[in-house]
């Protein structure tokens, strides 16, 4: 690290960072790892000195000194260390549950504000989902007692596909549906003129697109891109295709490998959570954020 | 910074602060006063002060001659040290002692207990009997800081407690050990530690030596909670699988095992035993496995496993032992052992 002077850096930390969650780790913890690697890296660089301390002694009637020394109870041994974790402020963008990993998008200090107008702007994001069919547990995911079993052999590639075609019209409908302009309108046909678009309701899931990249059979493996997720409704679907193919399934895992313009390659891993990393990550997200400027204000309801 | 609100001093207890810069003055009525009593009540020092002996007769408009400057206000109550540390000898002593200040303030106890105590009177003492053992200054401050209450204690009672550790054939290197590895060490008292050693010689089997090598290798296991060992130990024994003979060769080789959260070791465990099918003969000869996060051994086994290189059996060619998997950083595993690039391991990662 080129600079040692510990305020710089704190000054410069005024934006998001893009981090790959652990599965098995919940949002909290990944955010109080980042704040306490942030605070240690802080205070073992060069923090400000104690302040001066002036004191006068001797006997006023005689002779009066005056010597400045360093304020005691500034010094950091009686104080605290210089950076505290409660101090710092750190928020996500979008909210990952427990089983999920990938893409995170954590605000540090004044970037908590684009975290917020990131999350406000609605962006899509990709996931990859994977199943398993024949077993249905309580929750939808692996780690729950099994429920259900059925057969699974007369499944097909061409039936999810046709399956998840399916699905991906039915959404696109809804989603002009919810566009919260009067479907008879112009300027509804004007936003289908564009493609598509984003829903007015930040609760409303919206799938974009659902495609099977991987199927063997148990196992199987789709790419979702959608707006307004959240965990279990993800696990939900796994469910229901599992239903619609006449068979059950269950969920194995999820992963977020896109945060509108981040993606995989700009996460930070677990190993990489210190404080050089976090400010290169820094960086490159600010450069993502200055070329992509719809991701912080959008201009139009239709995607983009 | 939002610190709790400690309520630590009362005047009393602040009272040898009170007139600080004129200590001579106090140490001469020191030593008239301390026939009497041994706690020297700062109001009665205070109520023979020159002030008080000024004829009635002068005015506050003549030039006064007497040394003034410690007149002052009360010190008020503070919720840290910070107040205090500028004009008491004392915690600028322990300052030069490293002692972290700060960690003090979080217990409610030890900030009145150290307020009122004396660098030359209560500490200097125990500092002596201290770098006696062997403790050098950096570990003399770490101690104080753990436990502060070590003043409470009477020296005679540190000097049996020390010569217990001898009569029990403990070596001078071991003592200091124990003492440095183990700040409550000296606060237990001698039936204390004397039940603690004879808990871990009778549930483990062990001899003589071997507890004292126990003692010296991890001095906090044996004042470690009981409740805690003992549930740890069930959980090596029954749900583990382990025998006894197995659990003695554990607690050897890795002590810090039983002070480890049981979930935490369970489900290293049970990656290892069930999904790496390792059988519990591999593992109790190198137990610092268990140790190891769960995510760790999962993420580098994976990654082997994709690579096809898997070898677990010693008898076949490109074995790996469960050491080397575990050990080293992610460069020195992603090279050496898997044979591949830490940037195809970081790939792989991304996947998980």
């Amino acid at each position: 690290m080129l600079i040692k002077d510990a305020p710089v850096i704190w000054d410069s930390l005024r934006s998001i960072i893009c981090v790959y969650k652990p599965p098995n780790v919940t949002c909290q913890r990944v955010r109080q790892t980042i704040i306490t690697a942030v605070c240690t890296g802080l205070n073992e660089m060069e923090c400000r000195p104690p302040m001066d301390y002036v004191s006068i002694e001797g006997n006023p009637s005689t002779q009066l000194t005056v010597t400045v020394k360093p304020n005691l109870a500034d010094h950091p041994l009686v104080v605290g260390p210089r950076y505290q974790i409660e101090d710092l402020k750190c928020s996500w963008s979008n909210y990952l549950g427990l089983h999920s990993s990938g893409v995170l998008l954590l605000g540090l200090r004044n970037g908590t504000k684009a975290a917020k107008l990131i999350r406000e702007n609605r962006p899509t994001r990709s996931y990859r989902v994977s199943g398993r069919f024949g077993e249905a547990t309580e929750n939808g995911f692996k780690n729950e007692k099994v429920v259900e079993r059925s057969t699974y052999k007369h499944i097909k590639h061409a039936n999810i596909n046709k399956l998840l075609a399916a699905m991906q019209a039915s959404h696109q409908k809804e989603m002009f549906k919810s566009c919260g302009v009067d479907l008879q309108s112009q300027t509804a046909y004007e936003m289908a003129c564009e493609g598509p678009i984003r829903p007015a309701d930040s609760k409303l899931p919206v799938i974009y697109g659902i495609k099977c990249v991987q199927f063997e059979p148990p196992d199987f493996v789709i790419e979702i891109q959608c707006i307004n997720e959240y965990e279990t409704y993800l696990k939900s679907l796994i469910h229901e295709i599992g239903a619609k193919l006449r068979s059950t399934a269950h969920c194995t895992g999820i992963q977020c490998i896109r945060h509108s313009y981040f993606t995989l390659e700009n996460a930070l891993l677990r190993k990489h959570w210190t404080l050089q990393h976090i400010i290169t990550n820094m960086e490159e997200c600010i450069a993502i954020i200055d070329e992509h400027e719809n991701l912080v204000k959008q201009k139009k309801a239709a995607l983009q | 910074m939002l610190r709790r609100l400690i309520k630590t001093c009362t005047v009393r207890t602040l009272g040898p602060f009170r007139p600080l810069s004129s200590v001579q003055k106090i140490e001469n009525k020191i030593s008239t006063v301390e026939n009497s009593s041994e706690i020297i009540d700062p109001r009665l020092v205070s109520n023979s002060d020159n002030l008080n002996e000024n004829p009635p007769e002068s005015s506050v408009l003549q030039p006064c001659k007497e040394d003034i400057s410690y007149v002052a206000p009360y010190l008020r109550p503070s919720f840290n040290f910070a107040a205090y540390v500028n004009k008491s000898h004392t915690l600028q002593q322990l300052l030069k002692l490293g002692v972290r200040l700060y960690k003090w303030e979080k217990n409610q106890e030890v900030p009145p207990y150290i307020l009122q105590l004396d660098f030359d009177k209560d500490i200097k003492s125990y500092i002596i009997f201290l770098t006696d053992l062997g403790l050098q200054t950096e570990d003399l401050g770490k101690l104080i800081e753990k436990n502060p209450f070590i003043f409470k204690e009477d020296l005679e009672n540190l000097q049996v407690r020390i010569n217990y550790l001898k009569y029990k054939k403990f070596t001078d290197e071991m003592i200091l050990r124990i003492v440095q590895d183990n700040p409550m060490w000296l606060s237990f008292s001698t039936q204390d530690i004397d039940k603690k050693l004879g808990f871990f010689q009778k549930s483990f089997s062990l001899t003589g030596n071997e507890v004292r090598s126990l003692t010296a290798r991890k001095p906090r296991l044996i004042t470690y909670d009981i409740e805690h060992i003992k549930l740890n130990m069930f959980v090596i024994k029954e749900e583990m699988g382990f025998t006894p003979e197995e659990m003695k060769q554990i607690v050897l080789q890795t002590p810090k095992l039983f002070m480890n959260n049981q979930h935490r070791i369970l489900k290293t465990f049970e990656y290892i035993h069930k999904e790496m099918n390792i059988p519990l003969e591999t593992i109790v000869k190198m137990p610092q496995v268990l140790t190891c996060r769960e995510f760790r051994i999962k993420q580098r086994h994976q990654f082997l496993q994709k690579l096809g290189k898997l070898q677990f059996d010693t008898k076949k060619p490109n074995y790996i032992s469960l050491i080397t998997l575990v050990s080293g950083s992610d460069a020195h595993f992603a090279t050496e052992v898997a044979g591949s690039s830490i940037h195809a391991f970081n790939a792989f990662l991304k996947t998980m």
